[in-house]
């Protein structure tokens, strides 16, 4: 034992000045880094080529610039509330052709110049269902890109609409066709350039350990400007614990998913981080099935009256269940809009809870306590419903036991179901709920409802089989009529809440987490690290 | 041979009976369409039957491709593996390691002071250890030794910042300091086993005659308890070391985890969350190999140590 307690002293003191070694030879370096603690592995970080993956859309924002970029306003019609990126200017040439210049200094990380070709290549890239059938979609109406000389980039739509600028700019990005256009586009994905890719952006690629790190330098001949931090590190830890633990023992700068609010709050007591709240383009609701999960042929016994899903959406009080779950960190939305959405209505407030109300709904449409065991019941079938949610979302899982005690309190049993997520994401896509506890997060335009609120949408996004031909008018008036967009858009969101099709819960804003030795943070709700180049690092306090 | 090939078989079906879609987090929370989701399905492959998959896995698995990762797209499932088996049996080793060095240590000390004080008081002090959920242990090492007193690293295996000129010196202290926390706590909630396992059998055999003679024919009591006792008493911790190898590979998920150590289990987690469902029968595999491979050596130890078996 003694020999045991020697070696474990003689191995600490050994230890300690490794240690400081280690420390002291680090520090210049790691006062000019800036790590970000992230939840996932971006795998390729390439836009165009990437997935769903929120991590890769925040490498690639360091490595590659767009065209150009939405505004404050998130604006996404017309081609005014736009900010120059690689596009230096644009003009529009007739309705349905849009000319952009090059910036000529642009270049690619290896020094080759950013050109109109590349482009062109990324966009009719972009347009290959074989490469990304939903941009591919998104893109439909584009039907050329073209470079007519190296800096002028020719882009052609097949008919006259408000967002073609947005379209151009916000789905795609330029690739460097000198690099890629010999790759076949099936094997884009899995090629040498998509592991290490090279950009155009403030920050160059250096290295990916799988799984645990990647590592981006300063790009020093970036047109726009030297970036301020000198290396960019990604610390990928999936578990939350971990992400905090990171942070609060100074492994990490910057960290955007905080968790619950406790977390918040623990992070915000301590002095060396700053809390910067971000907008966000994602909405949580409560969505009800109306067909039958049993069988969608048929209308769902009880959620197919829409008498009975206002009633429901009256008897929540929404505002004490969204304070109560995200405290300052989220407001209530008026339908499916996000608080960062150009259509939002600042003057529309969602109706107010009122459970007398709901009863009397209830009992108009013959739900009636008739056993008395506090459960509504009709024809002998009782007001009981399930509710699913998926087991990684901490907030969800409170929301719905709020959802389940106010529900109980006008007599609809619900028996919820905390599902993997999964098989959560596999039932709500294959219409196996009855209530579905959902969040979507949504492209700053607002033809992206119609995806999931129109009869088209009926067995893809749109889950829940919700239809009304009213809302589908609407939503295709909104994107023809320029003039009236806006007040055509809020009327088919005030049908699409009239109809309740879901109660639109929250719209979170997202605490990003910065270590205080940084200054001149500047976070962009749409691309939260693309102004990361402009931020100036510290020392260490 | 013929286990492992059942077990792949029956992991693969097993794998694809569960519920749940991979495309679910490839997808976050944005919309696919069917157009895409049918895209992804074919360029995973699984968007075929079952058997043109196992068909297609066994045809791959002999020629060494594992498939590529749903979740790290596009990287090769033994490239995966291959990255993260040295900090798994760096962990893993070292908590072995410490595990049946103190494990078996403490367990004869308890054996020789039987009753007494100190016996009862590391009893006590194991079982208590054994109790705790490790990942809950480990939130409070970090905590207490990370975030409190900033002296030990609570995530990752390296310093991500160190430099590329930096000595090995510097390197392998690194590495060591990142490995105390993850390993005390694996260590701490697993040591109570060996210590009980290696008191009861030294217990067991300082009652037998063979052990009275040598006191009788006047060796010290040191020869008597290392060289005679202890070597009898360590057939029952064999067994558990056997049964114990595959956390070389395996890891612990929780403490990987929570410490972000980049290993397998951290990865298999990860994996079964997302339905990757290559990488699941990938670690699967690895694991399965080091059980069998666990048996196969604690029977040759047994054989080695025990007379009895080598006659028989």
């Amino acid at each position: 034992m003694r020999r045991c307690f020697r070696a474990a002293v003689l191995f600490s003191v050994l230890l300690s000045p490794l240690a400081a070694a280690s420390a002291a030879g680090q520090e210049a370096t790691r006062e000019e880094t800036v790590v970000i603690a992230v939840g996932r592995d971006p795998g390729s970080p390439v836009p165009t080529l990437l997935l769903g993956n929120v991590t890769a859309r925040e490498v690639s924002e360091l490595l590659f610039l767009p065209l150009a970029s939405l505004g404050p306003n998130t604006i996404t019609i017309g081609d005014k509330d736009f900010l120059p990126g690689l596009a230096r200017s644009w003009k529009r040439r007739d309705s349905l052709t849009l000319v952009f210049e090059i910036d000529p200094r642009a270049r690619w990380h290896d020094g080759i110049p950013v050109t109109a070709r590349d482009a062109a290549l990324a966009l009719n890239l972009a347009r290959d269902p074989s490469v990304d059938p939903s941009r591919a979609l998104l893109l439909r109406r584009l039907t050329s890109a073209t470079a007519e000389d190296p800096q002028h980039l020719v882009v052609r739509f097949s008919e006259a609409y408000d967002e073609q600028f947005y379209d151009v700019i916000y789905h795609v990005s330029p690739l460097p066709a000198h690099l890629i256009d010999t790759v076949p586009r099936g094997a884009l994905g899995r090629s040498a350039y998509a592991g290490a890719p090279v950009g155009n952006g403030p920050y160059r690629w250096v290295r990916r350990v799988p799984g645990q790190q990647i590592d981006l330098a300063a790009n020093e001949s970036f047109f726009r400007g030297t970036p301020g931090p000198r290396r960019v590190t990604f610390l990928i830890a999936s578990d939350p614990e971990a992400q905090i633990n990171l942070l609060l023992s100074g492994g990490a700068d910057v960290l955007q998913a905080l968790g619950p609010v406790s977390n918040v709050a623990r992070v915000a007591a301590d002095k060396r981080f700053t809390i910067y709240p971000v907008l966000t383009l994602t909405v949580g609701y409560l969505l009800f099935n109306q067909r039958d999960p049993a069988d969608l042929a048929r209308p769902h016994a009880i959620l197919a009256d829409r008498e009975v899903r206002a009633a429901i959406a009256l008897a929540l009080d929404v505002p004490a269940m969204v304070q109560a779950t995200f405290g300052q960190w989220a407001t209530v939305p008026f339908g499916p809009v996000p608080r960062l959405s150009w259509i939002r209505d600042p003057a529309a407030r969602p109706a107010m809870a009122n459970r007398a109300g709901a009863r009397a709904l209830l009992r108009a449409r013959g739900w009636v306590d008739s056993d008395g065991d506090g459960v509504l019941d009709r024809n002998g079938q009782p007001l009981a419903l399930s509710l699913n949610y998926p087991t990684q979302s901490a907030p969800r899982g409170q929301l719905a036991l709020l959802v389940q005690e106010q529900l109980r309190q006008v007599g609809i049993r619900i028996e919820i179901n905390r599902l993997d997520g999964s098989v959560w994401q596999e039932r709500r896509q294959g219409g196996n709920f009855d209530m579905d506890l959902s969040s979507a997060t949504m492209d700053p335009s607002p033809s992206g409802l119609v995806q999931s609120w129109s009869c088209a949408g009926r067995g893809g996004s749109n889950v829940a089989y919700y239809c009304d031909p009213r809302v589908d008018s609407l939503l295709a008036s909104a994107q023809r009529d320029r003039k009236h967009s806006l007040a055509l858009f809020r009327q088919a969101v005030r049908t699409i809440v009239d109809d309740a099709p879901a109660v639109f819960l929250y719209s979170p804003t997202n605490p990003y987490s910065v270590s205080s030795r940084i200054r001149g943070i500047e976070l962009n709700p749409i691309a939260p690290f693309s102004a990361l180049w402009r931020w100036n690092p510290g020392p260490f306090r | 041979m013929l286990t492992f090939l059942v077990i792949t078989v029956l992991l693969f079906i097993l794998m694809r009976l569960t519920p749940g879609d991979p495309l679910q987090r490839l997808a976050g929370d944005r919309q696919v369409s069917a157009e895409e989701a049918a895209a992804l399905r074919q360029r995973f492959g699984i968007d075929q039957p079952i058997a043109t998959q196992f068909r297609a896995f066994v045809t791959g698995a002999l020629a060494g491709d594992l498939g590529v990762s749903i979740e790290h797209y596009p990287m090769p499932v033994s490239t995966l593996l291959v990255s993260r088996l040295p900090a798994s049996l760096l962990l893993g080793g070292t908590v072995l390691l410490l595990t049946f060095g103190f494990g078996i240590a403490l367990g004869v000390l308890q054996a020789v002071h039987r009753g007494r004080r100190l016996d009862r008081w590391l009893t006590r002090a194991s079982l208590t250890l054994y109790a705790m959920p490790s990942f809950w242990l480990g939130l409070v090492l970090a905590w207490y030794f990370g975030i409190r007193l900033h002296l030990l690293p609570v995530a990752q295996m390296h310093d991500p910042l160190l430099g590329a000129d930096a000595s090995w010196l510097v390197r392998v202290g690194d590495v060591v300091r990142h490995l105390i926390l993850p390993a005390v706590t694996l260590t701490a909630v697993s040591i109570a086993a060996v210590m009980h396992y290696q008191r009861t059998a030294l217990l067991e055999v300082l009652r037998l005659d063979f052990v009275l003679a040598a006191r009788a024919r006047g060796l010290p009591e040191r020869q008597v308890l290392w060289r005679h006792a202890w070597r009898n008493a360590l057939f029952p911790v064999v067994g558990l070391f056997g049964l114990w190898l595959p956390i070389l590979v395996s890891g612990s998920v929780f403490v990987e985890q929570v410490f972000n150590w980049p290993g397998l289990g951290h990865l298999a987690a990860d994996a079964v969350s997302a339905r990757d469902y290559p990488v699941i029968l990938g670690t699967a595999m690895l694991v399965s190999a080091q059980v069998l491979l666990g048996g196969v050596l604690a029977d040759l130890a047994y054989y080695t140590l025990d007379p009895r078996v080598r006659h028989a």
